[in-house]
Formats: C-alpha cells, structure tokens, sequence
C-alpha cells in the first residue's frame, strides 16, 4: 500500500539557497540609481549665460521672474520667525534677494506699507550655475540692503553644503530645469536644520500650452511630425508625493496662473529667450524652428487661443511649495478620533 | 550707425501684414484639430506665405 502524503505536510526543506529564492524583491528607485535624463544642463547653462550678456533685454524680461520672487518671499510674512542663514537655490539674477529687499505694498491702501523682509533674514547665499546672470546686478543698490553672497555652482544638481547648516532654502523659477528632482529635493532637506522650512515655486502642469498646442498643431500639418518645444512639467498632484518621498513635513502645495498677453508668439517666444528660458529638452531636434512652422503657428496660436485685440495669451502655471524638515519637537497633528469639540456644532451655529 | 534689427523683428513685422491670409490659414487648421496631417491647409498656407514673402521683400 502506497502512503499518500500530501505536500503541505511534508517538512519544509532548509537551507540558504532555497530561503534566498523565497524573499520577494519589490521594484524601486535605489538612490543614485540610473536618473531619466529630460533636460540638458549645458545647453541651460549657455542658454543663460546668452541671456545675461545682453544686460539691458535681461533686466526688461526680469518682469516674470520678479514677480514670482515677490510672491515667494511674501510667504515669509507667515513664518514669525528670524532666518540667520537663508539659501536661495537657483537664484538666476537675484531675484529673491532683490523681492526681500522691496517695501510691502498692499492693494487695499488702508493697510500701512510695511517694511522690507530683509528684516527677517540674517544672510541670504543666492546660487547658480550661470555666473553671468548671478552677477549681472551685482552693482545695484539692492546688493547694499541685504547680506548677500553669490556662489557660482559647477552643476545645478548638487549642493556643496554641510547637513544642518541652513535655516531656510528658498527657490524660485529653476526647479523646472532640475532633472533629479527627487535627489535635489532630498538634498535640500538634507542641508535644512530640523524644523525648518523650505519654501519653493517652479513652473509646472499647464504652462505655455497655448504655445505648445500651436506649435504641434503648426509642424503636423507644415512636415508631418512633431518635436518637443515646450519642456514636459511636473504637476501638481507629482509634487506633494515628492516632497513627501524626499522627507519633508507639513506640507502646502498650491498653484496660480499668471496670464500674460503678447502682440504675437515671436514676442513671446523672443521674451523666453531673453529670460533664458527656451527649450532645453534633451530629445529636440537641433537648430531653430522652421520659418514655415513659425509662420503657420503664429497664424494658428491667434486663431485657437487668441484675445478679441489681437493680442495673444500666456499662461504661466506656477506650482507654490512648502515643506518642513522633521523635527522631535514640532507641532503635529493629534490623534484620529482624540477631538473633543463636533466641528458640525461649530458651523452651524453660525 | 543704425542698431541692427533682430532677424525675428523682421519675420514679426512682416507676418503682421497678412493677418487676413492668417486668420484663413488658422481657421482652416482649427476647424477640426483633432485630424490635422500633413498638407491638410497646404492651398490656404501657401497663399500665407506668398504674401509674407511680399511684405518680407518690401521691408528690405
């Protein structure tokens, strides 16, 4: 008689081999893994060292970039707080440093004009990779309200500084040519002390689509094809997972648009170029857009998108972050289901 | 001695001369974007570009 045995009884067979074949292996990223390489960092660079060298259409094209510092800094005013050392990371011409230096006018004229955040920050070190444009107004009036020091970065994507040595990061308008956004975004917490903020702006989701769409729409009918013009963006929904993976706490991420309108797209396309932003993507196809593809986009961005004058709108999606390094004594949240008071009560009594 | 003129300045000045041949041209691609190919507005672009290449010549 055959004894049936069945499997699950049967002694579990030991040994290493068979152990190590057993473990389940899950997919991640593993830090200084293979990063997806989108942007060509040489090609910013010189695209901003060309900008910078014509000072006068550089300062004109400033308008976008100031305002957006503006903003950025205006998010100081929450922090009740004194920042002995700030940095300001990819700081293209200063930007921050001059926004932190300008009185505080409010639209409403009932509220007093307050004064310059400068105030509130001990020493701002702005960084870059384009020495021409982090010096170009290094002679300005600004430069003596603030203690500011320039650094020149070899690469946009490492951050030379000791762990725990800032008391603030602060970026605007760079973020969206970073390629290892994760990395930066570790990097970042890494150099910020334990509870403290960093608090950045970059483009991201809809921006320039009216540019885009005219100009896909323009090259698929003149050649047959398309080529990337306009950089891919992060979203906005990608950004709090992010900021989340690279560590950070408490965590804000909002958006606006600023609408800007131009005669016609070459304005707009020649303003890009002088703020130093035009297309760095590292797949485009070299050399300048074809004088047919200008010419039809330009047609097809004023019919598809354009304003009854004539003019044609900009859309420029700004994606606001903030995010707080981990500290033991920071405020958190309390416990799930530890509230005492029924917010329902609240909001109706009103 | 005269600031040269950015060839983009030009290709600007003389595209905003034949708003009305662009207005066709862009009606013509908008009307159904979803199905633009090649060529699909090939008559309306060149009668575009004709005249740009007049106003182009005249601004010389």
């Amino acid at each position: 008689m055959r004894l049936i045995i069945p499997r699950a009884c049967l002694p579990q067979p030991r040994g290493p081999s068979l152990a190590r074949a057993a473990r389940r292996w899950y997919a991640f990223q593993a830090p200084g893994g293979p990063v997806f390489q989108v942007f060509n960092p040489r090609t910013k660079w010189l695209q901003k060292e060309r900008a910078a060298t014509n000072v006068e259409q550089s300062r004109e094209a400033d308008y976008l970039k100031d305002e957006i510092a503006r903003r950025v800094s205006e998010r100081l005013l929450d922090i009740k707080r004194q920042f002995p050392r700030v940095l300001d990371l990819g700081a293209n011409s200063c930007n921050i440093a001059r926004a932190l230096t300008q009185e505080i006018v409010d639209p409403d004229p009932s509220v007093p004009v307050m004064p310059p955040l400068s105030s509130k920050v001990g020493e701002l070190v702005a960084v870059g990779s384009s020495e021409g444009l982090l010096y170009r107004d290094a002679d300005l009036e600004f430069n003596n309200e603030i203690q500011l020091t320039r650094q020149v970065l070899r690469e946009d994507e490492t951050l030379p500084f000791e762990p725990e040595s800032f008391d603030m990061v602060l970026s605007s308008m760079s973020m969206h040519w970073i390629n290892d956004l994760p990395g930066v975004l570790a990097q970042i917490n890494s150099v910020l002390k334990p509870d403290s903020p960093f608090i950045g702006a970059m483009l991201g989701g809809d921006t320039l689509f009216e540019l885009r769409t005219s100009l896909q729409l323009a090259e698929q009918e003149r050649r047959g094809g398309i080529s990337p013009h306009v950089s891919p963006l992060a979203d906005v929904r990608d950004v709090g997972g992010l900021l989340q993976k690279a560590g950070f706490t408490m965590l804000t991420v909002d958006v606006e648009d600023i609408v800007v309108d131009y005669p016609d797209m070459f304005a707009l396309m020649e303003d890009l170029q002088a703020m130093g932003e035009s297309n760095a993507v590292l797949g485009r196809e070299m050399g300048p857009i074809g004088r047919d593809v200008l010419l039809a986009g330009n047609a097809i961005y004023k019919e598809l998108h354009g304003n009854e004058d004539g003019t044609i709108p900009a859309t420029f999606r700004i994606i606001h972050m903030i995010g707080w390094r981990v500290s033991e004594d920071q405020a958190k949240p309390l416990k799930r289901g530890s509230g005492q008071v029924n917010l329902k009560d609240i909001l109706e009594q009103k | 001695m005269q600031p040269k003129t950015r060839p983009i300045k030009r290709f600007a000045a003389a595209a905003s001369k034949c708003s009305a041949e662009a207005t066709v041209y862009g009606k013509c691609i908008v009307v159904d974007y979803n199905s633009v190919h090649k060529d699909k507005c090939v008559k309306e672009f060149m009668k575009l570009k004709d005249c740009f290449l007049v106003a182009a010549k005249g601004a010389k």
